[in-house]
């Protein structure tokens, strides 16, 4: 009997301790858990913003996708009802009534939406999970047989059709180098998006391009329920007042769709043309961008090859993005601001600005072009034993000539490179102190090479202006007089993307001003009202702005700063204007009803690509072929940059297509005016 | 006979009392716990019912003279045989196995009726032995008399309940005398045997076991879920409850089996510390009080039927209210008088009527 009490005080102590501990000491932790069971947040997506062209022309739109469902509990409650309903939804949209069998293996696989199981197996997962949650049965049916089932929604208790917001681009892949792509939101990002209530298995953000770089006005915002639930998962009421979503900003961008499709055909059409011609596929990649050059708006940006972004709008298909990344020609880059290539002539501009501000020449004074000078290399002043090596102009190649005694302007038109040479690196008595790289990278940096410049893209890259303290670091070497020379004309380390080019030349079209080159043009809410309206940014005056270190003799920084003189920048537009009048670029303009100015660029390279395919032959190297333009001279409205990868000569692969572009863009302002001007209804 | 004087004046009022508000607080409670099922809406009034039939019951069993059931030992043994082997070839043959008889009313669970008919069977034994010697000839007497109904049980199968006599068979040997040598023997014997019996367990036996001992925390549904959320609705309830018909655990049926097996549960959320030790402390009292009357019998047989009840109730309320508090694997056992269950409820006020009819049949000289 004392036994007996004794087990019953020990047994109900310890249970007391025990309720003391549970109810009592961790009361607070399990009444937590209690309300975590409870309650159930969701998520109420919201609408991604909408990217339009500057005409209004849709580039990403969101287009509804839908998903067959049944939610568990709401089938009928006989078995034979339930199977009634199986079997009609199995003919609509060819799921197997029963297919694969429920282990565990199978339940820990299941994935909705891909998935080989039947529509009983999957259910039945679903309602061993949560039979008033909906379980995807199938995944974006089309249209119509969303329709028919809505239709029949009264036959089939249970099915629902759940609609899911995809993304469409009805340009693909014309534009998909400046619109991009959506994907799942990066494992790394996932807490950030998480506290800002996205869910990383439904929301998508941006990959690449505006979708990428403008995602956080794009996106919007979630909105939320808390709600009540009960074991089955049924909601039961509203904890809090419902928060709604809201929808993303939309985006018309600076592009105009009708000259980006020119400014491609005009690119794809020439390189065909010379690939038939020569019967192998020479030329295959290139870019081409059109600038409004006083506002900096980017009318047309093509970097070719591209890729289908609509490919990417329900998932990143494994299989086509590598071979996207596998494919040597890289179209997942935007080639127009994240490749780096030697820019050539092009880069004279530098030059032209800075020996002229510098006075290191006048504009009339004639400097000789024998078609090769030969130098002695020093790699430090007074250098004991110099190199000597020859330096030639790109006639001496085919003529065995130069140009002879040449001005400023007609320097810059012939594209000389002895001229630039001489100037650029001094050249004994005759040039006696030239720009030197100093400097040449002042007047580069001013006119926007060698720094990103800020497009609201991802991935700009900011080029390569070398200088002594560069190639001492990087190279291990002195810098030498002839890397001054090869510097000049823009080969050599010197290294620019795309829109550098085009910005360069827009700036002096610009008569000075750099523009921030920009892809958008407003900012729009969900109910099309602008945000933000456009406005144009200058990020500098070289003629007002003191942009330009001021060097000693010794090629030292002051610490002053200088402008550029305006009549210097009128001079280099007039050497510009001869390119086309009578320069290298003179035959392709040949017949251009309005005025226009630019220049070619040949820059000589050697890449891994070229390597591979024996390119780079000693004196003999590849070169990308190079133009920028702007017209009319006069008043620019547009400036165009095209640049063909291993396009062995600017004025041949390059100018025609800015031509092409430039044509395309006067005929299209052509058809607005008429369109604006026109009284039919 | 009613209407004797000395019959009420003898009558435990104090347990019945306890016992009342138990059941009293079980449809409660029940009400409660139904937290909108439209299949358990029913209970409440079947609950009233059983406990209205009970309290009949246990007065009519007070009345009669506890003496008579020495002499029918014999013929309820009988009945109890034959009911467990009736269910079984029965059921054997219509569902492959059952516990129940299906009389189109009510479900009758022999096996709860046997658990009173033994602790009588066994205290007849024990009685009728108090002078014999303690050897092992009687020790082996008395469990084949146990085993002899336990066997069809287990075979139903019923684990829990074949414990439960096999404990109070063990209780009552204990109590009329069992050398402690034997007690070690037995310990050992036991232990051995329900480790080499694990393997024989019906599935959901072991896994009971397997899941009370190595439990996978990521478990959605089965006894580990349901532990679990037991245990969360325990926890929740602080120290006043979160109110009649206010818990969320047992309202949103978070809480599985709440009206039955993890009635403990749904009241610990909703009366908190408090009530949870209210209806321990009516429990053990009730307990108290069969241990008190059993002290106090005029017979020994009359000592052993309040002890072996006393024992069937500790047993019972330690084992449920020990799963409910996971300390120990889930078996079917249910609460004393607060469960929802017709069997249950009506063997268990049986068994308090025997133990009135104890107190008031004492022949103690009163003045």
């Amino acid at each position: 009997m004392t036994v007996f009490y004794a087990l019953i005080a020990f047994v109900i102590g310890f249970y007391v301790l025990r309720l003391f501990n549970l109810q009592i000491l961790q009361g607070t932790n399990y009444r937590i858990r209690a309300e975590d069971n409870r309650t159930m947040e969701i998520s109420l997506p919201t609408q991604r913003g909408l990217i339009y062209d500057r005409n209004g022309y849709i580039l990403a739109k969101n287009v509804p996708s839908y998903n067959v469902v049944i939610t568990p509990a709401e089938l009928p409650a006989d078995e034979g009802g339930i199977q009634e309903v199986y079997r009609q939804l199995s003919q609509l949209i060819g799921v197997p009534v029963n297919n694969g069998e429920i282990n565990k293996e199978t339940v820990r696989n299941f994935t909705p939406c891909a998935t080989d199981l039947g529509i009983a197996q999957i259910v039945y997962i679903g309602d061993t999970n949560a039979p008033y949650r909906p379980i995807q049965i199938k995944c974006n049916i089309d249209q119509r047989t969303a329709m028919i089932l809505r239709e029949r929604a009264a036959d089939l208790p249970g099915v629902g059709i759940e609609v899911e917001s995809v993304r469409e681009y009805p340009t693909g892949s014309l534009t998909s180098t400046v619109v991009g792509f959506l994907g799942p939101i990066p494992a790394s990002e996932e807490a950030d998006y998480r506290a800002r209530g996205f869910l990383p298995n439904r929301d998508k953000v941006g990959f690449a391009g505006v979708e990428y770089s403008l995602n956080d006005l794009l996106i919007g915002q979630n909105g939320k329920r808390v709600v009540e639930v009960d074991a089955a998962g049924q909601i039961l009421r509203d904890l809090e007042p419902p928060e709604q979503p809201v929808p993303g900003y939309s985006i018309k961008l600076t592009i105009d769709t009708r000259l980006q499709a020119a400014a491609e055909a005009a690119l794809v059409n020439w390189m065909d043309r010379w690939n038939r011609y020569f019967g192998e596929q020479r030329y295959t990649s290139g870019v081409v961008i059109a600038m409004n050059p006083k506002t900096g708006e980017i009318l047309a940006m093509v970097s070719y090859p591209s890729y289908e972004n609509n490919r990417m709008a329900r998932f990143i298909p494994a299989y086509y993005y590598e071979q996207l990344q596998r494919d040597p020609y890289r179209p997942l880059l935007n080639h127009a601001i994240s490749a780096e290539h030697p820019p050539g002539s092009v880069f004279k501009l530098a030059a032209a600005l800075g020996i002229l501000n510098e006075g290191v020449v006048t504009p009339e004074q004639k400097i000789n072009d024998p078609g090769k000078i030969t130098v002695e290399e020093r790699y430090f002043e007074n250098d004991p034993n110099p190199r000597t090596r020859d330096y030639v102009c790109y006639t001496y190649r085919i003529t065995g000539g130069g140009h002879g005694d040449l001005d400023f302007i007609h320097g810059l038109a012939q594209s000389c490179d002895v001229y630039f040479y001489k100037v650029g690196g001094g050249y004994r008595n005759e040039v006696p102190k030239g720009l030197n790289i100093w400097r040449l990278g002042e007047y580069a940096r001013a006119i926007g090479y060698g720094r990103v410049l800020g497009i609201e893209l991802p991935g700009e890259q900011d080029g390569l202006i070398p200088d002594p303290d560069w190639k001492r670091i990087n190279v291990g070497e002195n810098w030498s007089t002839g890397d001054t020379y090869i510097a000049t004309i823009g080969q050599g380390y010197v290294l620019s993307t795309p829109l550098q080019v085009l910005v360069s030349m827009a700036t002096i079209a610009n008569d000075g001003k750099l523009m921030k080159p920009t892809i958008v043009r407003e900012v729009l809410d969900s109910e099309g009202n602008v945000v933000q309206p456009f406005e144009p940014k200058m990020l500098w005056d070289i003629t007002q702005d003191p942009v330009i270190h001021v060097y000693d003799e010794n090629y030292l920084q002051t610490g002053e700063m200088k402008t550029v003189a305006p009549w210097v920048v009128k001079k280099v537009q007039e050497g510009l204007r001869e390119v086309v009048v009578s320069g290298t670029a003179s035959s392709i303009f040949e017949g251009f009803p309005i005025p226009s100015a630019g220049k070619t660029g040949t820059a000589e390279y050697c890449d891994n690509v070229a390597q591979a395919k024996n390119l780079c032959q000693p004196g003999n190297w590849p070169a990308h072929a190079w133009y920028v333009g702007y017209a009319p001279f006069d008043n620019p409205e547009i400036a165009v940059v095209a640049f063909v990868y291993n396009g062995d000569e600017g004025a041949r692969l390059a100018a025609p297509v800015v031509r092409r572009v430039m044509e395309a863009y006067f005929k299209l302002k052509e058809v607005d005016i008429e369109g604006a001007g026109s009284t039919l209804p | 006979m009613l209407l004797r004087r000395e019959t009420w004046r003898r009558f435990d009022f104090w347990l019945f009392g306890a016992v009342l508000i138990l059941c009293i607080f079980g449809i409660v409670m029940i009400r409660s716990a139904i937290a909108g099922n439209a299949q358990l809406a029913e209970s409440v009034t079947r609950q009233i019912i059983y406990v209205s039939i009970g309290l009949m019951v246990l007065l009519g069993t007070a009345l009669i003279d506890y003496r008579i059931w020495a002499s029918l030992t014999r013929l309820l043994y009988g009945l109890a045989l034959l009911s467990l082997i009736g269910i079984y070839i029965l059921g054997r043959a219509l569902f492959g196995s059952a516990r129940w008889f299906d009389t189109g009313i009510i479900l009758i669970q022999p096996s709860e009726l046997v658990k009173i008919i033994m602790i009588l069977v066994l205290a007849d034994y024990f009685a009728r032995t108090a002078e014999a010697p303690k050897n092992l000839a009687w020790v082996l007497r008395s469990f084949i008399l146990t085993a002899g109904v336990v066997v069809w049980i287990l075979l139903q199968p019923n684990l829990s309940t074949s414990i439960v006599i096999m404990v109070i068979w063990f209780s009552l040997l204990w109590i009329s005398g069992l050398p402690v040598h034997y007690l070690a023997i037995f310990g050992l014997l036991a232990a051995v045997g329900s480790v080499l019996a694990f393997p024989y367990l019906a599935d959901y036996q072991k896994e009971r076991i397997v899941s009370f001992l190595f439990p996978d925390p990521n478990a959605r549904h089965g006894n580990v879920y349901n532990v679990e959320q037991a245990l969360i609705a325990i926890g929740s309830g602080g120290l006043f409850g979160m109110g009649y018909g206010n818990g969320s655990q047992v309202q949103l049926r978070f809480l599985k089996v709440r009206h039955t097996d993890f009635i403990f549960s749904a009241m610990a959320e909703e009366f908190g510390f408090v009530g949870a030790m209210l209806v321990i402390a009516l429990l053990v009292f009730v307990i108290l009080r069969c241990l008190y009357i059993a002290r106090h019998a005029s017979d020994r047989f009359g000592a052993l039927i309040a002890y072996g009840v006393a024992t069937l109730l500790f047993f019972q309320t330690a084992v449920n209210i020990g799963v409910n508090l996971n300390v120990i694997p889930v078996t079917g056992l249910t609460l004393p008088f607060v469960s929802y269950g017709g069997s249950s409820l009506l063997s268990l006020v049986l068994a308090i009527g025997l133990v009135e009819s104890v107190a008031v049949h004492r022949t103690t000289l009163d003045f």
